[in-house]
């Protein structure tokens, strides 16, 4: 069900690259506050799905509309500007600059100059700001992209598999900041640890071969059943 | 006062050093190296910040030169004037020039630029011949006023100007390494597409970086004008397309003073080795292709580690005694 405050509305998506269609009407919505998780198998269109919302890759056809104001056509620079932030799976930061300049990048870019958000979910960023990014470890990394990521408040947040490789302690971690952030902003996740999935999501889709083939909510969302779909 | 005096540090030092080198080499060589290092200076930016190689930049150069030749032998005489009109012919050739080619990136970019440096060949030696005059070129040497404070006409009294212009260029350059700016251009040399996820335009970064670049690069064309008081095609000519991408690579890609050593290098190697090998090229290709295998940080950097090492062991042995 459609609703008007719903933070990102996908209707009817459908999206190639080069000659192969890889998403088949995707239709999604994403309330205020709301956590969904995208689940399915390695090339079922999960990060393709991401790309295309935050303008990366155009769409076929189909519509994207992002707190109202439709997102097609947009440049990934003018999504990112109304809001909706991509954070990439490949973990590849600007490794020349240092944690901070990384953040500063992303100051600038939001107009947020208040990192203490960023800090208290992420104290360790503190004591590595003079670090350059490319000497961080994965976990390190990830944290200085979710940290820049939040700064300007965005409404949406669109997370690819944010937990691959990491250590069990920092997925832990996440969880909590993945619950923290879903007061001020929407969230979704593509991800294929299935526990952390079923703990902070409110829905989940299941995408296989490019189509949604099930949409679980309250009880259906276990792991053995989000299993079935991997 | 303290910090400022601190950040202009390292610029005053050198460039003083520079003023002083005057008394020891020969004053042409060190026009030469200067007006050459302000010629780097942008293609190092734009191959280490951006990470746009460009074999274009003598169409740069050509630009700013004859933008103040024109000047200087057709309207007027005033040597400042006509660095400024070069200078504005320099900027606006670059953002027309930019709106065109920042879309494009690594051997396309390369080789674009080459072709253009050729286009502005071709149009000075043939199109534009009634008033670059060909391959004669344009003399206006005695058409330049000696002006007040630094006369440029004087070779003397040129140098001071060109090692305070020098000082301004570098602390420019400094200062956009130091500005969110640099870490943008960076930010956009290592992974673009990051850069626009996160809210940046990375035309609009690219532009900026390109046109400030070549912008610089023309300025070096208008002081090689007054210089010399002679400019011809050959400037721009495509044996010397290379140049400067030798210089920066040479000094150490992306380094504040890669390309003031480089130019020193490369000026100095010109000079000494030509007196004794005709093809002197040979030498500074040997120490390239010898940087580029051993994955090296080019002279500056190479210097600058040997001197750390030699403090360490400097501060070691004073420890121990």
């Amino acid at each position: 069900m459609l609703e008007r405050s719903d933070h990102l509305v996908v209707k009817d998506l459908n999206v190639s690259r080069g000659e192969a269609r890889v998403l088949f009407d995707i239709n999604l919505h994403l309330a205020p506050n709301e956590i969904i998780a995208c689940v399915g198998r390695n090339g079922a269109g999960k990060s393709t799905l991401l790309k295309s919302i935050c303008g990366f890759l155009p769409a076929d056809s189909g519509t994207v509309h992002g707190h109202g104001q439709p997102l097609s056509g947009l440049r990934p620079y003018e999504v990112a500007r109304l809001g909706v932030k991509y954070v990439p799976q490949d973990k590849r930061v600007f490794s020349d600059l240092t944690v901070r300049e990384n953040l500063e990048l992303g100051s600038y870019a939001s107009g947020d100059y208040d990192w203490d958000p960023v800090i208290s979910f992420f104290p360790k960023l503190k004591i590595l700001m003079d670090r350059k990014a490319g000497h961080l470890s994965g976990g390190e990394r990830q944290m200085l992209m979710i940290g820049r990521a939040i700064l300007g408040k965005p409404k949406v947040l669109l997370i690819d598999e944010p937990t691959e490789g990491l250590a069990p302690i920092i997925v832990i971690h996440l969880k909590h900041v993945f619950k923290e952030l879903s007061k001020t902003a929407a969230i979704l996740i593509v991800e294929q640890n299935l526990p952390l999935v079923c703990a902070i999501s409110q829905r989940v889709y299941a995408l296989k071969e490019g189509r949604f083939v099930a949409e679980l909510q309250g009880d259906q969302i276990r792991t053995d059943v989000c299993e079935h779909y991997l | 006062m303290l910090n400022t005096l601190r950040w202009w540090r390292e610029i005053l030092i050198a460039f003083s050093a520079l003023w002083l080198a005057r008394w020891v080499l020969p004053l042409p060589f060190m026009n030469e190296v200067l007006i050459f290092s302000i010629y780097t200076i942008g293609c190092n930016f734009l191959l280490g910040r951006v990470g746009f190689i460009s074999f274009g930049q003598p169409a740069y150069l050509a630009v700013g030169a004859y933008g103040t030749a024109f000047y200087l032998s057709y309207f007027g005489t005033n040597p400042y004037v006509g660095l400024l009109v070069g200078l504005g012919a320099g900027f606006v050739f670059s953002v027309l020039v930019g709106l065109l080619f920042v879309r494009l990136r690594s051997d396309y970019f390369a080789l674009v630029n080459l072709a253009l440096a050729v286009i502005v060949f071709y149009m000075l030696q043939k199109v534009l011949v009634d008033v670059t005059k060909g391959d004669n070129g344009l003399w206006f040497l005695t058409n330049i006023d000696a002006t007040p404070v630094f006369n440029l006409t004087r070779p003397a009294e040129f140098f001071t100007f060109c090692v305070f212009l020098g000082g301004l260029v570098w602390a420019l350059y400094k200062y956009l390494d130091d500005t969110l700016f640099g870490a943008c251009c960076l930010a956009s040399k290592i992974n673009e597409t990051k850069l626009e996820f996160i809210g940046y335009d990375n035309f609009k970064i690219r532009l900026t970086a390109f046109t400030i670049a070549n912008t610089t690069t023309a300025l070096a064309g208008s002081l090689y004008a007054i210089y010399l008081g002679f400019v011809s095609p050959e400037m721009t000519s495509v044996s010397r397309a290379a140049d400067p991408v030798i210089v920066t690579i040479l000094g150490g890609v992306g380094s504040l003073w890669g390309p003031l050593v480089g130019a020193l290098a490369y000026t100095g190697l010109r000079d000494v080795a030509s007196k004794f090998i005709g093809n002197w090229e040979l030498i500074v290709g040997v120490i390239l292709v010898t940087i580029m295998m051993t994955n090296s940080v080019g002279l500056y950097g190479t210097l600058e580690s040997w001197s750390k090492r030699l403090w360490r062991r400097v501060v070691a042995l004073k420890g121990g005694a």
